[in-house]
């Protein structure tokens, strides 16, 4: 039996450097994030609606008189996925306030910068994780519900009125979950601490809603929904699937606006902390 | 190892808004261990940032195995192994997964990279505690995790920045003797970037001294601190001011030292021009000792003729 002594050797073979340069970043943050009970939990609670709503469909396809009660149309997606927003909320607060945080305390952020990757592949590597995570309780479970109630009630739901219902799922499921991601990693390479970065987005986007409450009860004008993240949402919801609330009721170029400018916003943040010059202290 | 440099400066001129931090340098780090000294803010690092490609000179050119850094800064980066000065690990992983990963961001396989990580988590002494999570190290120990993540990827040039810091006496040179391995057994070229100058005496072959944003000094330690210039270390009763006065008049430089001073003659001169100095300026040589130059030597007159030009 050969004996190997346990050294360093050389290693000749460099091959090409890869494309997909960002993917163990992602690969190995979600291993981590997943490794925690906790988080699985959360996902778990997460895919609840998604068991309520399936039954609510299947329940009205069995008792028609139902659909009066527990109406099952465009809507039912619409306030199934505004109800998910909470949920990815705590889903990026959790999986995604220490993504950068962590990396400028432990100073992890020189093994990445030190390689050959660039600050894009560094972000992208890291937004990859919150979209992922994201998209596991927006996109997955909506596509998912989407399927099923073709499957269900095929009679309700494959028609031409609404083939728009899945890609309009679609388009919101990824604008919510671009949204949070680019707000989280924007909050979280301002800290240091995951803690201090969580509680910041926290306060940022539940903080904002407190305020649009105020302002709202005190003009009530639906461009209030405007200053809070959770609103605009809720507003591109309403354009989306046709919800009636009229405190959202907003053309939707205002909301998607106002959406854009934040993600901007949060790109230009972290386009000025994760900065390779600082690195080499 | 000698053979073309690895990293050559011309004329390099790199500033921070409106202050430079360095003034039109040139040099070059040869194959080789060489190290890099320098008070703080002398320019190390911003040459350092502008090897690694963080940064754009405003002037002159900078070249690493051929390659210009500014303009493909990837594929310098991947035949750079780097230690940084400061902690660096993710949190709850542990070495292996760590070192792999490493591995893995500079362009390693992912099967290549586990591999890889564990022959030299073991090369640097950690292939008991591999799987224990980085955080719960101690400081030589995450020292070491540091220098196998710089080496998983099989560097060209190692970037070794204080690689002693924080370590006991044991530990210090249990680091050196492994920097050393790396440097003559598996010939790779490395810049130690220390204050420390002895780990520097102890590791490097060459030298380069920065000091406010110039080149100082740099050639082979032995040149440096070669028999050129008589050294003694003097005691002396009664006010040294008029000796030490009349020393420098005479070309010689002194400092200091640990219990007196350290004399480096002006060429020609022996300690026969101490003992008369000190009869004519009326002090009593209680102590001489003839002692070779050494780096800290270079080091500090570098520095003041950096400072005195």
């Amino acid at each position: 039996m050969p004996i190997y002594e346990q050294t360093y050797r050389r290693h000749e073979a460099r091959g090409a450097l890869r494309r997909v340069r960002f993917w163990p970043i992602t690969r190995e943050a979600l291993r981590l994030i997943l490794a925690r009970r906790a988080f699985l939990a959360l996902l778990v609670l997460a895919w609840l609606p998604f068991v309520a709503r399936v039954i609510q469909v299947y329940v009205v396809t069995r008792f028609p008189e139902a659909n009066r009660i527990l109406p099952v149309d465009g809507r039912l997606f619409g306030d199934f996925l505004v109800q998910q927003t909470v949920f990815s909320m705590f889903v990026t607060i959790f999986g995604g306030a220490g993504l950068i945080a962590n990396d400028l305390r432990t100073g992890a952020i020189l093994v990445y910068l030190s390689r050959p990757l660039t600050r894009r592949d560094y972000v992208i590597g890291k937004l990859g994780v919150l979209l992922a995570l994201n998209l596991s309780v927006t996109l997955l479970p909506g596509v998912l519900l989407y399927l099923i109630a073709l499957a269900l009630a095929p009679d309700q739901f494959w028609t031409w009125s609404l083939a728009w219902l899945g890609p309009a799922v679609v388009l919101y499921s990824l604008v919510v979950s671009l949204v949070m991601s680019l707000i989280a990693l924007a909050v979280s390479s301002l800290s240091r601490s995951a803690r201090v970065a969580g509680l910041s987005f926290f306060g940022l986007v539940f903080g904002l809603e407190v305020v649009r409450n105020i302002l709202r009860a005190l003009y009530h004008r639906p461009e209030t929904a405007l200053i809070s993240f959770q609103a605009s949402l809720q507003s591109l919801a309403v354009a989306l699937f046709g919800l009636t609330n009229r405190a959202f009721t907003l053309p939707w170029t205002l909301p998607a606006a106002m959406l854009a400018a934040v993600a901007v916003g949060c790109l230009l943040v972290l386009r000025a902390r994760v900065r390779a010059v600082e690195i080499v202290q | 190892m000698d053979e073309a440099p690895l990293v050559e400066f011309k004329d390099l001129v790199v500033s921070y808004g409106p202050v430079q931090a360095l003034s039109g340098v040139s040099g070059a780090f040869p194959a080789g261990p060489t190290g890099l000294l320098g008070p703080n803010g002398a320019g190390k690092t911003t040459l350092l940032k502008t090897l690694l490609g963080f940064l754009e000179p405003d002037r002159g050119m900078i070249n690493a195995f051929g390659l210009d850094p500014t303009k493909r800064p990837l594929d310098v980066r991947r035949r750079i192994g780097y230690m940084p000065e400061v902690d660096c690990h993710l949190p709850g992983m542990t070495a292996a997964a760590f070192v792999a990963f490493a591995g893995e961001l500079s362009g390693l396989p992912r099967d290549e990279a586990i591999s890889r990580a564990h022959e030299v988590l073991y090369y640097v002494g950690l292939g008991e505690a591999r799987y224990r999570t980085v955080d719960t190290y101690s400081t030589g120990m995450k020292q070491r995790v540091k220098l196998a993540q710089a080496l998983v990827h099989d560097p060209d040039l190692l970037l070794l920045d204080e690689p002693t810091n924080g370590l006991d006496p044991a530990g210090r040179d249990e680091m050196l003797a492994l920097i050393r391995d790396i440097s003559e057994r598996r010939q790779m070229s490395l810049i130690l970037c220390s204050h420390l100058l002895r780990d520097v005496e102890h590791v490097c072959e060459s030298v380069i001294v920065f000091n406010q944003g110039r080149v100082a000094a740099s050639g082979r330690i032995a040149d440096l601190t070669g028999p050129r210039r008589a050294v003694y270390d003097v005691r002396v009763k009664g006010d040294p001011t008029a000796f030490l006065t009349d020393l420098k008049d005479h070309g010689c430089e002194w400092r200091e030292g640990e219990d007196g001073y350290r004399v480096i003659m002006s060429d020609g001169f022996g300690p026969e021009l101490i003992f008369r100095t000190a009869r004519e300026s009326g002090v009593q040589v209680r102590y001489l000792r003839p002692g070779a130059e050494t780096l800290e030597d270079v080091f500090l007159r570098a520095l003041g003729e950096e400072v005195t030009r």
